[in-house]
């Protein structure tokens, strides 16, 4: 079945692709592919679009108009890089946004960084993405590296060392344990106490359940997306391990899937983001207002303020830049986006702490945003609560070999 | 009891019976003789029901029953008895017996008309319990004929009793299909073998290439020299007596 | 990691727990295959849509667990017989019957999976669903070695084992029963004997989809409820029919317990990153060694 799904996905973007019409010069066109088959994914799809519109609304850039395209990549690798390529050869794009899924950001970085397009991440953390090299590649979320040495720091501070670990095997969630487990062996010399590699959408998790009751450890290391995590969540309530073992999430824990699927096992688990809806900022507070107001989201996660902060880090870039937006300046105006993006100093908006990215082709200039926040559940299901635990900012080559 | 009118049938676009007319008068027993390929096992479908008539029509006691499916033409009284072959291997004897009263609602007339099978074919109530797969040719094809009985039929169709077995075996199946005709059902016999379904059967059609190329009264038949040099060889004075008592 | 005995036991325990699931889906599978002479591969869809419809039933109507578990069944069944009526039966009547169309009916049951999860995504949304269910009323069960075996699976279980004697008992004992496995194995001759065979070929359908949909709200408190929970769960069930043999019933439970053992003990002592592929590696090891698979029979339906 999936394999026809391939099928016939690559038929409809052969068909799409024939169907593409000549873009008009004197627009800036900006491509964007994320993952959008939740309602949150398309909630904030959504929201960047209208971000874009409100811009073009109050005048544009210096009077040029954005043109938008979005398109779904349903967080599958193949998709991803179909759609970044039509965005870039087709459409002929300025600037790319994406990807949510970091198996998606991590080949679509190559595709840029060949064909000298700009590429914004809105939510990938899979420390890889910016240390291929590529010039054109910018983060605006928090990198897995900082991630876990935040996680480590709190947890073999607060909690204990005897951790056990469950690592999906999707890209960002490899990354999370790596990352975690390279920290706690940094910071406190110790080895997880149990390691277990589950596939991306296991749902079975009872028999190693079963063997970390018996170990008694600190805590469990809950390393996978959304769904698979909330099912891990409550099967370790299942299997009888209580409330004093504490259950760590990886990033994919703030996504609010994670507390309405897991209900009341989502309860006490903590993670690291690089957002918090408890965040009593006034900008944060308007935030979470607007996106209730518009989309009717409960309590957005950094997804929603991620995408937020991309568009404005864009908005500024693009003002900054030096445009001709002709046909024949397509490539240095490409490259003017980059300079400017890479210019973006101190940024503050809704991110936990202030993103700045520099020239050079390298993790310390591109992973802009250096601000953990530590985020605990107070209460799941369908009104989930959340508390900020602590807040913490990395030096720029943490994490780094 | 059954008329078949210029009945065309076939599969897809092969069409196999071209206007074929036959009567089935109660009380008989009538043969319809054919080589492998002439289409009596086709004719036979057509008039049970399981391929549709591409032309004609087939009345059962004066009903219409052309457009019925097979199993309503069966609730009718109009019965086939399927080869030997086809009874249900993984079944038990008992079982199949039971499937072939499926249509009824009466239980004691059911359970007597078992009685009766196995009256009929003693070698059945024997071996009730053993699987189908497990019989004997000449087994099987009582057991396909007791499958028949068991739906108190007005009319059975007989599809090639004596296919694959032994000769003093057809003679004991052949006697018991007379006996059943003398129980007041009406017979209708689709044979290769000539000379014994014609010294059984009161009437004979023989079928060639989709139509009736000849019939008549089974005496006159089984001497008629056309006959006789397409299908008869040798004397069948012997086994004749046998079979009329 | 060393080896002791109560993990070993757990993992067998868990492996019993979920295979009996796969069983019954892959019951299903084998009532439509022994029946039809279909291998339905949309079967998966069809487990998914029971998860929702249980979901709905429990959820939104607010009905109990236990009937959400037959409503979701009844409701399945009829989605099921109306699939093939309307779809399948077509191509198998161009078939020349009610048996196999060869490729067409492959085709078609591809495509009825794609058409299925697309409309569930239309009705239900991408979104996972937390199922609920109050089971306070099972006992939890703890094996020795504080192997503690939750209320779902052991409700599962218990479900699972009476649906399958229920299904034994229907086709051995009752006449209906009898005549089903009549037009599985010969479709003509059922019908000489008066058996209604399109009749039963919807029954036989809809007890099969009716599985199905009982796995999925078996499954659902456990796993949540996703649209695409569909074609794992067809993998699994298929290998489970063809490591106990295509087509026989006994053999769809033992395989599918089979598989859960196996996919269980292969995660806990090989690796649990690629657990999808021992049920695979599974099915390969009994064809290479008994191609019917082990309870690969001649005659069809043995139930």
């Amino acid at each position: 079945m999936r394999v026809l799904n391939k099928v016939f996905a690559g038929v409809m973007a052969a068909g799409v692709g024939l169907a593409a019409t000549a873009a008009f010069a004197g627009d800036i066109r900006v491509g964007i592919t994320m993952r959008m088959v939740s309602e949150n994914g398309q909630a904030y799809g959504q929201m960047v679009m209208d971000e874009i519109k409100a811009i073009n609304d109050a005048g544009g850039i210096n009077g040029n108009m954005i043109e938008a395209t979005l398109m779904n990549d349903e967080c599958k690798s193949d998709k991803g890089v179909a759609n970044a390529n039509k965005l870039i050869f087709q459409e002929k794009i300025h600037l790319l946004i994406g990807s949510t899924c970091s198996s998606v950001s991590l080949p679509i970085v190559d595709v840029t960084a060949k064909a000298g397009v700009p590429q914004m991440i809105p939510h990938s953390t899979n420390a890889k993405i910016t240390q291929k090299g590529s010039e054109w590649v910018f983060r605006i979320p928090v990198s897995g590296r900082y991630y876990g040495g935040v996680n480590a720091k709190y947890v073999g501070e607060n909690i204990g060392t005897k951790i056990a670990y469950i690592c999906a095997a999707d890209a960002a969630s490899v990354g999370d344990c790596a990352n975690m487990e390279k920290q706690m062996r940094a910071r406190f010399g110790v080895e997880p106490a149990y390691r277990a590699d589950v596939q991306e959408k296991e749902v079975d998790f009872r028999s190693h359940m079963q063997k970390i009751k018996s170990m008694n450890v600190d805590g469990i290391l809950v390393a996978a997306l959304a769904e698979t995590m909330a099912r891990a969540l409550i099967q370790s309530y299942e299997a009888g391990i209580g409330e004093d073992v504490r259950r760590i999430g990886s990033s994919s824990a703030s996504n609010a899937p994670v507390p309405k699927i897991a209900g009341d096992a989502a309860k006490g688990v903590f993670f690291t983001a690089a957002y918090a809806a408890a965040d009593d900022r006034p900008i944060a507070k308007l935030f979470n207002e607007m996106t209730r107001q518009r989309y009717g989201i409960h309590a957005p996660d950094h997804d929603f303020s991620q995408a937020y902060d991309l568009v404005r880090i864009m908005e500024m870039a693009l003002n900054s830049a030096d445009l001709n937006l002709s046909d024949s300046s397509l490539a240095a105006d490409r490259t003017a986006i980059r300079d400017a993006i890479a210019s973006v100093e101190g940024y503050e908006g809704l991110a936990s702490g202030p993103i700045s990215f520099c020239a050079a082709p390298t993790p310390q200039c591109r992973d802009g945003n250096r601000t953990a926040v530590l985020i605990g559940y107070t209460k799941g299901g369908e009104n989930f609560e959340t508390e900020v635990l602590a807040r913490v900012t990395m030096e720029p080559d943490f994490g780094l070999e | 009891m059954l008329e078949v009118k210029d009945v065309h049938a076939g599969y897809g676009n092969l069409k196999i019976l071209r206007g074929i007319n036959m009567d089935v008068p109660t009380g008989g027993i009538v043969t319809l003789l054919g080589g492998n390929g002439t289409g009596k096992s086709t004719l036979l479908k057509a008039v049970s029901g399981l391929i549709p008539l591409m032309q004609g029509d087939v009345f059962f006691n004066g009903v219409n029953i052309s457009k019925m499916k097979p199993h309503q033409r069966m609730r009718l009284g109009l019965v086939q008895v399927t080869q030997a072959k086809e009874a249900y291997p993984a079944m038990t004897v008992e079982e199949n017996l039971v499937l072939g009263a499926y249509t009824r609602k009466d239980r004691e007339g059911t359970r007597a008309d078992l009685e009766k099978v196995y009256e009929f074919f003693p070698v059945l109530r024997e071996r009730r319990k053993q699987l189908s797969g497990t019989l004997s040719g000449g087994e099987v094809q009582m057991l396909v004929i007791g499958r028949g009985l068991m739906a108190a039929p007005k009319m059975l169709m007989l599809d090639e009793p004596s296919a694959a077995l032994a000769p003093k075996v057809v003679l004991e199946i052949f006697a018991n299909i007379n006996r059943i005709a003398k129980s007041g059902v009406t017979i209708l016999v689709v044979e290769q073998n000539v000379r014994m379904a014609l010294i059984l059967a009161q009437y004979g059609y023989i079928i060639r290439d989709g139509v009736i190329m000849m019939q008549g009264e089974a005496d006159n038949l089984i001497s008629d020299p056309a006959v006789k040099d397409s299908f008869l060889g040798g004397s069948v004075a012997d086994t004749s007596k046998s079979l009329r008592n | 990691m060393g080896f002791d005995f109560n993990s070993l036991l757990a993992f067998i325990i868990f492996g019993v727990t979920i295979g009996v699931v796969y069983g019954i889906v892959a019951l299903g599978i084998s009532l439509i295959y022994s029946g039809l002479d279909i291998v339905h591969f949309a079967h998966g869809e069809m487990y998914m849509f029971g998860a929702f419809f249980g979901l709905v039933l429990a959820h939104n109507v607010g009905v109990p667990y236990p009937i959400a578990l037959i409503g979701a069944m009844i409701l399945t069944a009829l989605l099921g017989m109306a699939v093939e009526r309307v779809f399948y039966r077509r191509l198998t009547r161009a078939g020349g019957g009610y048996t196999v169309a060869g490729m067409g009916m492959i085709i078609c049951g591809f495509g009825m999976s794609v058409a299925l999860v697309n409309a569930a995504y239309f009705f239900f949304g991408a979104e996972a669903e937390p199922f609920r269910a109050n089971l306070d009323y099972i006992p939890r069960l703890t094996f020795p070695g504080d192997i503690n075996v939750p209320e779902s699976y052991v409700l599962t279980a218990i479900i699972s084992v009476l649906l399958m004697a229920g299904l034994h008992y229907f086709l051995r004992h009752t006449k209906t029963g009898l005549a089903v496995r009549a037009v599985a194995h010969n479709k003509d001759i059922a019908y000489l004997m008066g058996v209604n065979v399109p009749l039963m070929i919807s029954l036989i359908f809809g007890l099969a989809c009716g599985l199905a949909a009982a796995a999925g709200v078996l499954i659902g408190p456990m796993q949540s409820v996703q649209v695409e929970m569909g074609y794992l769960m067809l993998m699994k069930a298929f290998a489970a029919a063809v490591v106990g043999g295509f087509g026989s019933l006994p053999g769809a439970i033992v395989g599918g317990i089979m598989v859960g053992i196996f996919e269980n003990l292969g995660a806990a002592y090989i690796s649990a990153s690629h657990k999808d592929i021992y049920a695979f590696l599974l099915l390969i090891l009994v064809l290479m060694f008994k191609p019917s698979g082990l309870f690969g029979v001649e005659a069809k339906v043995k139930a």
